[in-house]
């Protein structure tokens, strides 16, 4: 068995009124996992977590093997991350932008670079505040994927995108997976997972409540009668704990 | 580091932290508190961590495959080369007032801060203040840039009242000489300013990079 692109064990972080508990999961190189889980279920934080950009109070986490605090610019050199549609620098231009960027990373392929922005119809030209939603995700990808890197991870990268952008960057995420990229995103939108996802990692409150294969998955809630569709058991656990709080 | 440094002069520096470093000609003005010009080029930077953080300038730096204590030099050596542009500016201007321009009638009976080696070692002063109270309380949460400033504004303005006051006291007169006399005891003056602005900062450097570990971005 080929070793897994990332690895987290046990990720643990205590805020006021909210925690991470013991958050495990593993992604196999080459697949698409998708990580969802309602606003404020603590995606964000997992992934900042995983980026070492919040510092987790316990638990490990392991890329290409090797453990993120011993090997992070390493680790950076080879993973992309997108937050949705944030727009760095958003009054400079694009091109300034890049020629800044790809300084830092060894693998910068400038040529390909200049194919994805090709592909995207995006013009180095402009700023990111010219651009649309869609396109600031896609100016992202385009960052992301011009050093190389072997794992994406985006936090909410269709939220916010009308439903054409949201289900081209679907298509741009398989494309991606059939050349060899794994890609971990977050998202509160089911559909998107049926479109494209490998693998569903489902946190709540906090706390992973599965992590399996998307067809695994479905099964076992089928089976369970929580429900055929991702949306339906989304619904069922979340409102299971809603009308626990309503007494 | 150079890449890092290449990034907060392209990047994250507004052009008014340029503009603002034409303050430094403020050394020129005649009955004026000259070591306002320092205040005003301290002003230019800020509004680049302004506009830095617009530009959700400390998410993208902390994403790069680099050592976060590398960001944080980067930002002290983009505000250290303003600082030194400024200074070099004042400097010559200096120079020039206590040469070319002595006889100038206008410098004449300046009752307040002439400039001066003394006018100097202020003005390294006042950037150290900048530097250990605005930089290192920008990197206690690296987004709050308020606090900090004000706090810079409150020290800078004692410290300007300061200097325009020493200069009255009989005893302390050699400080306003502007030039001839005692100007061995005004570079020990300028010596001692510089010694303090490179101490200080390297040490809210070394601070600042302890505090940006351990905050969550």
């Amino acid at each position: 068995m080929t070793e897994p692109i990332l690895e987290v064990r046990n990720l643990c972080k205590r805020y006021p009124g909210f925690q991470l508990q013991d958050v495990s999961f593993t992604i196999p190189r080459g697949c698409i996992m998708g990580f969802i889980g309602r606003n404020g279920a603590g995606k964000t934080t997992t992934l900042k977590s995983i980026l070492n950009l919040v510092h987790a109070d316990s638990g490990e986490v392991r890329y290409f093997g090797l453990e993120l605090h011993a090997h992070e610019q390493e680790i950076k050199q080879r993973i992309g991350y997108a937050g949705g549609a944030v727009d760095y620098y958003k009054k400079k231009r694009i091109r300034d932008i890049v020629s800044v960027t790809g300084a830092f990373y060894e693998n910068w392929d400038t040529v390909a670079f200049r194919k994805t922005m090709e592909a995207f119809d995006l013009d180095q030209s402009k700023t990111p505040a010219q651009l649309s939603e869609g396109m600031k995700v896609k100016l992202n990808l385009a960052l992301a994927l011009s050093h190389g890197a072997e794992l994406l991870i985006l936090d909410e990268p269709t939220s916010g995108l009308d439903p054409v952008s949201r289900d081209e960057l679907l298509d741009i995420f398989t494309v991606l997976r059939d050349r060899g990229v794994s890609i971990l995103f977050s998202t509160h939108i089911t559909s998107d997972l049926n479109k494209c996802a490998d693998r569903i990692t489902y946190i709540r409150q906090g706390k992973i409540l599965a992590s399996d294969s998307m067809e695994a998955y479905l099964a076992a809630c089928r089976e369970a009668e929580i429900g055929a569709t991702l949306e339906e058991i989304m619904l069922h656990h979340e409102k299971e704990d809603f009308r626990e709080k309503l007494g | 580091m150079k890449s890092l440094v290449k990034k907060e002069l392209k990047l994250a520096t507004s052009p008014l932290s340029w503009f603002f470093l034409l303050a430094a000609f403020m050394t020129l003005l005649p009955g004026y508190p000259i070591l306002m010009g320092c205040f005003f080029v301290c002003l230019g930077l800020f509004q680049s961590f302004q506009t830095a953080r617009e530009s959700n300038d400390v998410l993208y730096t902390a994403l790069l495959p680099i050592r976060k204590a590398d960001a944080v030099k980067a930002k002290y050596l983009q505000v250290c080369i303003f600082q030194l542009l400024a200074f070099l500016l004042m400097a010559l201007l200096t120079a020039l007032r206590m040469t070319v321009l002595s006889g100038s009638v206008v410098y004449a009976n300046n009752a307040l801060m002439n400039a001066n080696p003394v006018f100097l070692a202020f003005a390294l002063l006042l950037f150290t203040l900048f530097n250990v109270l605005f930089l290192g309380g920008f990197f206690k949460t690296a987004y709050n840039i308020g606090k900090p400033f004000v706090t810079f504004i409150a020290a800078s303005l004692v410290l300007i009242g300061l200097a325009e006051t020493l200069h009255h006291f009989p005893a302390l007169r050699f400080l306003h000489s502007p030039g001839g006399e005692r100007m061995g005891l005004q570079w020990t003056v300028f010596l001692l300013a510089l010694i303090v602005y490179v101490l200080v900062t390297l040490f809210s450097e070394k601070q600042s990079e302890r505090r940006f570990e351990q905050i969550d971005l």
